[in-house]
């Protein structure tokens, strides 16, 4: 049961009205949010996008640069096979000059 | 049978704005800050309207979680804003009325001494008074124990009777 002084209290603690404005203000920053949410969103996407495409430009370099790089081995390797294959046909020419002294 | 509307955010916003605002405008005793409270909390509220069913359930959700939420920013913007009741407990004046002034000078004692106890009984006062919340109800609103909240509300009534007896005794 609640006595004069808490009735008093309640009369002290009525609500009250915001001004008449607040209604459209709030509207007004709902809109605000969802534009604001919406081209967060849509940043977030371009970013997402750009960071993809860099990451794909970035795997197709690198396989590239791997690519090439195997070709030049197989080209250092072909020239080292050669320039032994060489050397050895001297070789033998000198082992067998030597021999037939 | 009677279908009732259905809920949308601006009939939740236009029977719901009165009591937010109270809350914090009773708790932070300024009206511009009390309105930049319950708007966040409006926006709050929009971002996550969906989630809330529909029915009387939902409704009684949807109050719960706005008394909930207000009560809680109010706080933080007091602690944010350091926000110092703007008459102390010894300072407000004394009104020296009668007759039909009366009340109206005591309402506004009695604000002003609510606005000066700490922020917790304070905010427990303002839920009990302006919401008319149960002991329980307060304590699942501002998530303490019910002995708590009937703690603050037996000593900031005493407080606040011993004040105003003091204070108005003479225009009683």
């Amino acid at each position: 049961m609640m006595d004069d002084f808490e009735r008093q209290l309640q009369q002290a603690l009525q609500k009250k009205e915001p001004s008449p404005f607040f209604e459209a203000r709030v509207l007004g920053a709902v809109k605000r949010q969802g534009r604001e949410r919406r081209a967060s969103a849509r940043m977030w996407w371009a970013s997402a996008v750009a960071a993809a495409l860099l990451l794909m430009t970035g795997s197709a370099w690198e396989y590239e640069r791997g690519v090439r790089e195997q070709a030049a081995g197989r080209q250092a390797k072909a020239r080292l096979e050669l320039a032994l294959k060489i050397t050895s046909v001297k070789l033998q020419k000198i082992s067998r000059k030597v021999e037939g002294i | 049978m009677d279908h009732p509307e259905p809920r949308t955010f601006v009939s939740v916003l236009r029977a719901q704005q009165s009591m937010v605002f109270s809350i914090a405008y009773h708790f932070l005793r300024d009206r511009s800050a009390a309105e930049e409270v319950a708007q966040d909390v409006f926006l709050q509220l929009h971002r996550r309207f969906e989630d809330f069913e529909g029915g009387s359930d939902g409704d009684r959700h949807i109050s719960f979680w706005l008394r909930r939420v207000a009560s809680h920013r109010s706080i933080d913007y007091a602690r944010k804003q350091r926000l110092q009741p703007s008459v102390g407990l010894d300072d407000a004046p004394v009104p020296a009325v009668d007759g039909r002034q009366q009340d109206y000078f005591l309402n506004r004692r009695l604000q002003s001494l609510i606005g000066s106890l700490p922020e917790k009984p304070r905010m427990v006062m303002v839920l009990r008074y302006q919401e008319d919340l149960m002991p329980e109800e307060i304590a699942a609103v501002l998530e303490m124990p019910v002995r708590t909240v009937k703690s603050h509300l037996q000593r900031s009534l005493a407080m606040l009777r011993e004040k105003i007896d003091r204070s108005m005794g003479d225009v009683r």
